[in-house]
């Protein structure tokens, strides 16, 4: 079969080009390595993301006002100021000082004056473990949803009025409603158990306290 | 990559599960109300506890777990999961702190101590406590070296020993006693119970040796039972 001229010298043709490119290949191998510039530039950039730190709010730092009912010392105003942590979801850890007055007028109503005058400042100061027994939300009206927990508190402290320290328990029972993710209001009910003995003999008190605060998350 | 990915300075993860649960709170009894499919792309808003705040490629916003989360990968593709980079970011973390409440001898007895972890065996404290005695006070305060030998087991028990200072204030009505405060060395024994990797209690037994002077040296016993957690 006669093939036509054309077709020849075009199979011809590839085979001499094919063998300059086979020669050239041979010849840039040979050469790139002594030849620094790359003639392709590579389209990819390497990507070196940092991964941002992811903000964390685990703390919550407020201040509380209520009533602190101390027995025998009459009822007062107290505040205080609040530190939370909170280690997960259930448990949280808490640190509390407050300031309140105590009054020895029963005392005296009977001729028996403690203090030199008929009122004494109080501090404590209190550290408790915390249970968020339940979660929920509240809802206010057809469109908000807060969430809220009850939780539990129980912990150890310090109670000091009249140049007296009293060690002090502490357990509680308290609601944190957030309006918003970073706000938080409570009501707080505790009771803080110390003895005393102005009276000659060593008895268990039972000082209950009710108080609202407010508090943020950071 | 998702246009709206370029705006913030948020850890973006994409999901790989089937499906990702938004819950309303931070907290497994929250309902869930909506899903992210695989693939689809979640921003990072902030983390409380174990629970991480998303936002959706629809701007919608709901809580995640982190072990939900565990299952994502990170804009730097399968090199990096999500878990690596909760890892880095804080279940790593070393330093502790924790209060705990007992008896110092007879005496109601309260510390707080805040540690430092070098390695899972050992790991070093701050401790400052107060009993309230009737007749005086006391504070010791002293710097403690723990030694965990099994701090893989969830009650892990340890050893500690530590050396500090010891100070005793006589209450006010007692007549012609004065502070005192001498060099104390202290051993102890005791368990701690893993609730979570990052929360446990803590129960200690501790010696005092106080040195009070050339001749006098008072031995307390110290029982506490407290909870520690992670930063």
């Amino acid at each position: 079969m006669q093939i036509p001229l054309s077709i020849r010298s075009l199979s011809a043709h590839t085979v001499l080009l094919s063998a300059l490119l086979g020669s050239g290949s041979v010849l840039s191998e040979t050469t790139i390595p002594n030849e620094p510039d790359q003639v392709i530039q590579p389209e990819v950039d390497r990507r070196d993301v940092k991964n941002p730190k992811i903000k964390s709010s685990d703390f919550e730092i407020g201040a509380y006002a209520g009533i602190l009912s101390v027995e025998d010392f009459g009822s007062s105003a107290v505040y205080g100021a609040r530190l939370v942590y909170h280690v997960t979801e259930d448990y949280f850890v808490e640190g509390l000082y407050g300031r309140s007055t105590v009054s020895d007028q029963s005392f005296c109503d009977v001729g028996l004056c403690l203090f030199p005058q008929r009122e004494e400042p109080l501090t404590y100061y209190a550290l408790s473990l915390g249970y968020n027994l339940f979660p929920s939300e509240i809802f206010a009206g057809k469109g908000h949803a807060m969430n809220s927990a009850v939780y539990l508190l129980a912990g150890v402290g310090n109670t000091s009025f009249a140049d007296e320290s009293h060690f002090t328990f502490n357990v509680g029972l308290g609601l944190r409603v957030l309006p918003r993710d970073w706000l938080a209001l409570h009501l707080t009910i505790r009771d803080y158990l110390f003895s005393t003995d102005y009276l000659g003999t060593s008895k268990l008190t039972s000082n209950v306290e009710l108080t609202c605060g407010l508090s943020v998350y950071f | 990559m998702p246009v709206w990915a370029a705006q913030d300075n948020y850890q973006r993860v994409q999901v790989d599960d089937p499906y990702l649960e938004l819950h309303t709170g931070p907290g497994r009894g929250f309902p869930v109300t909506q899903v992210v499919e695989r693939g689809q792309w979640v921003e990072i808003l902030m983390r409380r506890t174990d629970w991480f705040k998303v936002r959706t490629e629809k701007g919608r916003e709901g809580w995640v777990s982190r072990t939900q989360l565990g299952s994502t990968i990170t804009e730097l593709g399968v090199r990096k999961t999500f878990r690596d980079v909760v890892v880095d970011d804080y279940l790593g973390r070393r330093l502790e702190a924790g209060f705990a409440g007992g008896f110092l001898q007879h005496d109601p007895y309260m510390l707080v101590r805040v540690g430092y972890r070098f390695s899972d065996n050992l790991s070093a404290e701050v401790v400052v406590g107060q009993a309230t005695g009737n007749y005086s006070d006391s504070m010791p305060y002293y710097i403690a070296v723990l030694s965990k030998p099994f701090p893989d087991w969830r009650v892990s028990p340890f050893l500690s020993l530590g050396l500090g200072r010891f100070r005793n204030t006589p209450r006010a009505t007692l007549v012609g006693a004065t502070e005192t405060e001498s060099n104390m060395a202290n051993a102890a024994l005791g368990l701690e119970y893993y609730v979570t990797r990052r929360f446990f209690a803590r129960a200690d037994y501790r010696r005092h040796v106080v040195f009070v002077d050339q001749n006098r040296i008072n031995e307390y016993n110290e029982m506490t039972l407290g909870i520690g957690f992670f930063f």
